[in-house]
């Protein structure tokens, strides 16, 4: 097996490419989704081919292969950028793996750049009692959540996902789906401050130092609500696993919106803020730790800072929208993905927190740096500062959303 | 001497012209906006097609007369049905959508319920985005008529027989398409880019800081961006109908200006001012109209504090899902624009336009 993680110089080129065009492509959705959901997702062609994973594998990997695009027994899965180990330097990524191994063809893309964007998208279309394209989505777990209580996913076929029993133990029947039986955790991880040490000149090591007036209009945040929100309340010392009304996070919104009017804040980013934070745009803004370990591998100088009053955890979880038409196939890469051995070489790439059990000893033998990475395996101290957002209930959490958008959407 | 039998035997064709029109036009509005259904809409359409026939077979019946006076009706009817259908219909939609109540968060479809408040949200959560739109708008309107005027005026009277290339040169960035266009501003006036690297170099950001054009060293995400990015996509909007009237300008008159004692710039502002005036007043409308809906440019240039009222609309349209909201949005804009296109028109007039 070979790791692929290492920043060999030959990497460092595609990677950097890859990032620049995903970015690029991510800002282009960011106001087209609008314009493409009637066009039924021609926006999600366009990242296919951002994606590390090619749409239709690559020719000769197997004979069994069926065209992308075949409907049944082929699949598709619609996920995050920089998400998964791409086919590239020689090394074989997930996608193409998985079809050599099943002979099912895989069409991957990465049109999610927020949750709440994408929801939008699949709202009229699932609302209608219609069927989206893709047979595997990746909504965050509070999405998630709501996507179950709307009755808009279907129960996953967990009698042919055997793997599934590697499920970490703490994310069993979690609180978003308690009865466990519509999503699977695809990975988790943490937000925090991601910075450009080349912008801010120093370490940055307090939530504080997004409110820093030195740099005023060089400030990103965050449009995934809990992520941000989450963030700024825990540098306002609020333990955020218990908010419950409006009133608990309100001092936070007030931050926000406060830092948005002096012009503290440059702009509100989804998953698109890689450009921005690498070419020195943001001096800093709220990221995901895994992909800013990647990004640092092009740009030594984009750091994550873990906050000293802590950072808020998530999971991203896979579900399959309602009337989705290859169950057997999302059920087969649902079981492939959570064989630890597979899971360990996406985790070697994408450096989040595994929700597999035992992906550490498949990565002691790939990487054993990473292995011992806290952000990706974390310690007692870590986890002891990483909060989950608390679940809110369907009436608080429309007036957070309402609060939410009247700041960051327009 | 004319009998009554006669007057209302000449009188019919106009009613059947009309009626056949309105009935015709009312139908397709019904079709449009989807307040007849199922079944109902092939019946509609035929009742649409028979109008059309009955006018014709009238007209084809009747003698010269009666030609004459149903051939406006005839004429009119071909854009009156496309007006109905594609204009008036959605028109209609929007409005009792923005009239309508989502039932649940989550609903697809909006109640109709005669729901005032949005246009009372409308108001009162969107005040500084509509400002600011009008206020970019109009800022970017003066802009291109500063820039596009001259341009133009260089193009039609020292073009020569390079006119025509000139013209091109003016239109050729605008094949490729808007976004990425204004994606492209994005990258040469990034913080590390090569603009304000430039200006560093220069030192000149200290100036454009001190006129607020640069703020804490960076030149996207301000203001002033958005402003710049609304000047460059609609300057051949405003470039071309001054060009126009401009072309039609016979220098001649300004040599008998001239010939009349007048000094060249009396000559430019008494002569060829006022005959281009109508190319100005068509600019304004191409360049103010669509730039106070923009969002593309906000979207890629602004920062959250430079929000227009189109970011606005398109984030409850797409990304809230408020269509009853935003549709009330759409409609005050509309509402505004019309007003302040009247208020234009009367200063400036359009009878030349034709």
């Amino acid at each position: 097996m070979t790791p692929r993680r290492p920043a060999r110089p030959t990497n460092r080129l595609s990677r950097r490419q890859f990032f620049l065009r995903s970015s690029a492509l991510g800002v282009a959705g960011l106001s087209l989704p609008a314009w493409l959901t009637a066009c039924g997702g021609d926006d999600d062609d366009a990242s296919s081919d951002t994606g590390g994973a090619p749409a239709t594998t690559a020719a000769g990997t197997s004979p069994a292969t069926t065209p992308a695009g075949a409907g049944e027994g082929s699949l598709f899965f619609e996920n995050w950028p920089a998400y998964i180990d791409p086919t590239e330097d020689g090394a074989t990524g997930t996608v193409d793996r998985f079809t050599a191994a099943t002979g099912i063809a895989m069409r991957y893309t990465e049109a999610y750049n927020d949750n709440t964007s994408y929801f939008a998208t699949i709202q009229p279309v699932l609302g209608r009692g219609d069927t989206i394209e893709p047979d595997i989505i990746a909504p965050t777990s509070w999405m998630a959540g709501r996507l179950i209580n709307l009755g808009w996913v279907d129960p996953l076929p967990l009698d042919q996902i055997p793997n599934a029993a590697n499920l970490r133990p703490d994310l069993q029947m979690p609180a978003w789906d308690p009865t466990g039986e519509f999503s699977l955790p695809w990975q988790t991880g943490f937000a925090g401050i991601a910075y450009n040490l080349d912008v801010t000149g120093r370490e940055l090591t307090s939530v504080e130092d997004l409110f820093d007036p030195e740099f005023a209009g060089k400030i990103g945040m965050n449009t995934e609500m809990r992520d941000t929100i989450g963030l700024i309340l825990l540098g306002l010392g609020v333990d955020i696993t218990t908010i419950a009304t409006f009133d608990d996070a309100a001092a936070a919104f007030d931050k926000l919106e406060a830092a948005k009017s002096d012009g503290q804040i440059r702009s509100f980013h989804g998953n698109d803020y890689f450009d921005d934070l690498s070419t020195g745009n943001f001096a800093a803004c709220v990221g995901w730790s895994g992909d800013v370990a990647q990004l640092q591998l092009d740009n030594p100088a984009v750091r994550f800072a873990f906050p000293e009053e802590g950072v808020t955890s998530w999971a991203d979880t896979m579900v399959m929208p309602k009337g989705a038409a290859n169950r057997d196939a999302a059920a087969a890469w649902m079981n492939f993905v959570y064989d630890p051995v597979e899971a360990a070489q996406i985790t070697a790439w994408v450096q989040y927190v595994s929700p597999v059990d035992g992906v550490r000893e498949e990565l002691e033998k790939i990487d054993p740096d990473l292995a011992n990475n806290p952000l990706v395996f974390p310690d007692e101290a870590t986890l002891a500062k990483a909060k989950g957002f608390a679940n809110l209930s369907d009436e608080v959490e429309a007036e957070f959303d309402a609060a939410f958008s009247r700041i960051v959407g327009a | 001497m004319t009998s009554p039998q006669y007057d209302t035997a000449r009188r019919r064709p106009e009613l059947v012209g009309l009626g056949t029109l309105l009935a015709a036009g009312a139908l397709l509005v019904a079709v449009g906006a989807r307040w007849v259904s199922g079944p109902l809409v092939p019946l509609a359409l035929a009742i649409v097609l028979a109008s059309i026939v009955v006018l014709v077979v009238a007209a084809v019946a009747g003698g010269p007369e009666i030609r004459r006076r149903l051939a406006p009706y005839g004429l009119l009817k071909p854009g009156m049905l496309w007006l109905a259908l594609f204009y008036l219909a959605p028109l209609v939609t929007l409005l009792k959508q923005s009239l309508s109540t989502l039932p649940s968060r989550f609903a697809v479809e909006a109640e109709f319920d005669w729901n005032l408040d949005n246009y009372r949200d409308a108001f009162s959560d969107f005040g500084p985005q509509f400002t600011r739109a009008f206020l970019y708008a109009g800022v970017a309107t003066v802009l291109t008529i500063a820039i596009g005027y001259p341009l133009a005026y260089v193009i039609a009277f020292r073009g020569g027989r390079y006119r025509n290339l000139l013209l091109g040169l003016v239109v050729i960035p605008f094949f490729t398409s808007y976004l990425i266009r204004t994606i492209a501003w994005q990258s040469l006036l990034a913080d590390s880019g090569p603009v304000v690297g430039a200006l560093d170099t220069l030192q000149l950001s200290n100036v454009l800081e001190a006129v607020n054009i640069m703020d804490n060293g960076r030149l996207v995400n301000t203001p002033a961006a958005v402003i710049g990015g609304l000047t460059y996509n609609f300057l051949p909007f405003m470039a071309l109908p001054i060009y126009v009237s401009l072309e039609k300008v016979d220098p001649r008159l300004v040599d008998a200006a001239k010939d009349l004692y007048s000094t060249s710039t009396a000559a430019f502002r008494k002569v060829v001012v006022p005959l281009s005036l109508p190319g100005v007043f068509a600019g304004t409308l191409l360049t103010f109209i669509p730039a106070a809906g923009d969002f593309v440019n906000a979207a890629y240039l602004g920062s959250p504090q430079t929000t227009m009222i189109g970011n606005s609309i398109q984030d409850q349209f797409l990304v809230q899902n408020n269509t009853p909201l935003a549709s009330a949005m759409s409609f005050v804009l509309m509402a505004i624009i019309t007003v302040f296109v009247l208020i234009y028109s009367r200063f400036f007039g359009t009878e030349d336009l034709a």
